[in-house]
């Protein structure tokens, strides 16, 4: 049992950095819109342009 | 909807003779207008298509007068200007815009993805819950001016945002109370799991030293939630202290406080009881509540806030020397001399000194005739010149402008209105000293009896009793029903707006533009036994087609006779000759020559060489929902309150059935009017839209913008009605007698768990865990009985 005196801390070390993400996030505003954030996804514009013109073609085929 | 009937960037319907079209997509798509086309033109043109693909509702309509509209941004480069709302940094300037035309989540992909091409710009988030940006960019490589034109050219139109103190204090509470969550329940979560580990020991396996040293772990983890999270409570309890009242911080605090002492005692200790993990979520909770309720207060001030737009007014000053010369309305001194070309709003107060126009002067008396001024007549900032170029010479600053007078006097009628004492803080204060003297004399008879238990039983009626409850029971209930009403079309700018509504016992109206359309009709025809409708009609329109007064635009025909001869004769009618016949149109005694028939309602008579041949009833056209309103008040007292000349404002009130009918009012004696019923018990309600009813709407118990309102009196209101649909308003009176009962319900339910639990914690049947989670149920059931006001 006495891996727990070790894992625990490095628990409690994890929860801090994770605590300082939130804070970091709620600092510079991304709390603020909660609709918007979730539709990034769709949006194809992070492909190069061949892959995105596949993209398209795969699409077109689905509908 | 078809795919060629409707526009597909903004969903109007397309006009069958001209359509324009745009190629989006890999397909030709039908626009209804050259500002849609211009503005997909503009989306295809930079590889934003998928805005197309991922949009959940159709934009707003394009803008015609694009070139027009831009020309005047240059003004927002004007260093002076910036100085109010652009935050300089250094290499960098930050400003927030309010956008408009924002639809849906696809929208603030566009503008991010558009702005962030231009070359200049560091940093673009658009918030689309609020409709605005917040824009970082480098002004040696662009200039404001361009950036809101690159935002215009795809179509939405930005204004610089200034967030006013009450909304900026909002927010920097919003995030502490969020930082605060956020740890509270990250922490929760850490301690629950240990305390699980320290609770399921039953069979006692585990060694002494892992219980101290789970105890020292969970108080390292549960003390920044207790100093950073629960800090809430402390300042509210010491400011409560201060103040010589006690509120629900202080058992709170004391709860809080005595545990984690308590706790702390016991880990050094290694004996006795710790309760770590009931603190966290203790905090969790309550904080939870709180948060609930502070968004519910905000929400809807936030949004109309958007409302409150920077517009500086500019002006076209002509200097000495002749030369014209672009602006600040502000900048302007007394004496300057300003040029005014038709179709621009006056930008400040002054006296004609060239020229003559008409001015639309309802902004500032509600009334929709348009005023005649020749030179040496007084115009006033926020009108706008309908005929042709003026010259005006300023005699008051914009600060002491008209305009911004009524403005003052709104603010000041706000600021001293009466506010409604809150039924949960009348019951708060009682049920807290309840609470503690029970708590005090708990602890007193345990320990006097000498029970070692005595600090843990008191530490349980001071949980157990938590009215954790009931502040949720208040807010939740808000909160949902302006979600309920939001969907409608009605949004709540104060919540608590709706636990007023039940007490209203008098309905003020506004009267143009409220009730009435502020254009005249005819309402009602009598014919002369040898009288034809269609030709009287079409004598008429040629007749008033040539004059200019505001009722002749009553009468249209789609065929004009030639008139000859005609003549006015002012205040009293007009006379032409058409195919011979002498026509006489106006007042009964004129058009008939003193033997008129009797007809009591009719306001504008005409006759053929001297025979009666129709009367009419002109007046200002009704809204179509005027009537439904005005029957869903039909158990209040209603008064319709005007600028208007008394004899057209009762009619209106006699045509709708209204009690009481005050006309002649200017914006300082509707005020005035409001005040001294207030004074006499009355509750009042008051439904307006223009700038003349902004310190009105502020001073009423309850203010409602009817649709379309002025900025000014949306800003004054309580209530705003999005659509155009006033039949909303007497739902919103069935809605309030729902919430109300449902706070009852709440409270009436966080009370009775209270005090049934309370002689379980006193005779020390509870245990603090216990008593935690009873209340966290109690705090559900609240807030489920609440969510029925969605329905």
């Amino acid at each position: 049992m006495s891996i727990i005196y070790v894992l625990i801390p490095l628990a409690i070390i994890i929860v801090a950095i994770a605590i300082a993400i939130f804070f970091w996030a709620v600092k510079s505003n991304q709390f603020d819109d909660l609709d918007r954030q979730g539709y990034s996804i769709l949006y194809d514009d992070d492909l190069p342009p061949e892959e995105k013109k596949l993209a398209e073609e795969r699409k077109k085929l689905n509908e | 909807m078809t795919q060629t009937e409707h526009c597909y960037h903004c969903g109007e319907k397309n006009n069958p003779q001209q359509v324009y079209t745009t190629c989006v997509l890999g397909e030709p798509r039908p626009m209804c207008c050259p500002g849609c086309q211009a503005v997909a033109q503009a989306i295809v043109d930079n590889g934003l298509e998928d805005y197309y693909r991922f949009r959940t509702a159709p934009a707003a309509k394009g803008d015609d007068a694009l070139l027009s509209t831009m020309a005047k941004l240059a003004v927002y480069d004007e260093p002076a200007l910036q100085e109010e709302f652009v935050v300089d940094d250094g290499d960098e300037k930050q400003i927030e815009l309010t956008l408009e035309g924002i639809t849906c989540a696809a929208c603030g992909w566009l503008i991010e993805k558009q702005l962030s091409k231009v070359k200049g710009i560091r940093q673009v988030s658009v918030n689309v819950a609020q409709r605005r940006a917040f824009v970082t960019w480098l002004p040696a490589q662009l200039s404001l001016s361009q950036i809101m034109e690159t935002l215009h050219r795809i179509g939405y139109p930005a204004l610089p945002f200034q967030p006013d103190q009450h909304e900026a204090s909002y927010k920097k509470e919003n995030k502490q109370f969020l930082k605060k969550l956020g740890l509270a329940g990250i922490m929760t979560m850490q301690v629950m799991m240990l305390a699980a580990a320290l609770y399921f020991d039953w069979l006692g396996n585990m060694a002494a030293e892992t219980r101290t040293y789970f105890h020292w772990v969970a108080l390292t983890l549960t003390t920044p939630v207790v100093f950073y999270s629960g800090s809430t409570f402390y300042l509210g309890a010491m400011k409560a202290l201060s103040a010589k009242t006690v509120n629900m911080d202080v058992p709170v605090s004391i709860a809080i406080f005595g545990t984690y002492m308590a706790g702390i005692k016991a880990t050094l200790l290694q004996q006795g009881e710790v309760y770590f993990e009931s603190i966290c979520m203790f905090i969790f909770l309550l904080l939870l509540s709180r948060y609930l309720e502070h968004r519910s207060r905000h929400k809807a001030a936030e949004i109309s806030a958007n409302m409150m737009q920077y517009i500086p007014v500019t002006a076209t000053k002509v200097t000495r020397n002749g030369e014209q010369q672009q602006v600040l309305a502000k900048s302007l001194q007394t004496d300057d001399v300003v040029s005014i070309k038709a179709g621009e709003t006056v930008p400040i107060d002054g006296i004609v000194i060239a020229g003559k126009s008409t001015i639309d002067e309802s902004m500032l008396t509600g009334e929709f005739k348009p005023a005649k001024k020749i030179v040496g007549d007084r115009v006033y900032g926020g009108t706008v010149n309908q005929n042709s170029t003026i010259t005006v010479k300023v005699t008051n600053t914009l600060k002491n402008a008209l305009v911004n007078q009524i403005i003052r006097l709104q603010s000041k009628a706000m600021a001293s209105k009466p506010r409604v004492a809150q039924l949960a803080d009348k019951l708060a204060s009682i049920f807290v000293f309840a609470v503690l003297l029970i708590a005090a004399s708990t602890f007193l008879i345990w320990h006097w009896l000498g029970n070692e238990q005595a600090f843990w039983i008191t530490i349980s009626v001071l949980v157990a009793t938590c009215p954790c409850a009931l502040g949720l029971a208040t807010p939740s209930a808000l909160t949902c029903a302006m979600a309920y009403l939001n969907r409608r079309g009605v949004l709540l700018k104060r919540a608590d707006a709706l636990e007023q509504l039940s007490q209203v016992d008098t309905v003020i109206f506004d009267k143009t533009g409220t009730l009435t359309e502020g254009v005249f009709a005819i309402s009602q025809i009598w014919l002369a036994a040898n009288a034809k409708e269609d030709h009287v009609l079409a004598i008429m329109a040629s007749l008033e087609a040539l004059s200019e007064h505001p009722i002749a635009g009553a009468f249209t025909h789609n065929t004009t006779l030639p008139v000859s001869d005609f003549t006015v004769h002012s205040g009293e009618g007009i006379t032409g000759i058409i195919n011979g016949d002498v026509y006489r149109v106006g007042t009964a005694n004129y058009a008939c020559l003193g033997k008129p028939p009797t007809l009591p309602k009719a306001n504008v008579f005409i006759s053929c060489n001297g025979h009666y041949l129709a009367g009419f009833q002109v007046a200002d056209k009704i809204k179509d929902d005027a009537q439904c309103l005005v029957n869903g008040f039909s158990d209040k007292h209603r008064i319709l309150l005007s600028g208007d000349i008394q004899e057209n404002v009762s009619q209106v009130a006699q045509r709708l059935g209204i009690n009481e009918a005050v006309g002649g009012n200017t914006p300082k004696q509707k005020y005035a009017f409001v005040l001294q019923r207030q004074q006499a018990g009355n509750r009042i309600m008051m439904l307006g839209d223009g700038i003349n009813d902004a310190p009105v709407l502020a001073a009423a118990d309850i203010a409602v913008a009817v649709g379309n309102a002025t900025d000014v009196a949306k800003s004054a209101a309580d209530v705003i009605l999005l659509g155009d649909k006033m039949a909303a308003i007497p739902e919103l009176f069935k809605l309030a007698k729902r919430v109300n009962m449902t706070i009852k319900q709440n409270m009436a339910w966080a009370l009775g768990y209270n005090i049934l639990v309370l002689p379980f914690a006193v005779s020390g049947v509870l245990t603090p865990w216990m008593a935690v989670i009873g209340m966290s149920l109690s705090s559900i059931i609240v807030v489920t009985n609440s969510t029925k006001l969605l329905k």
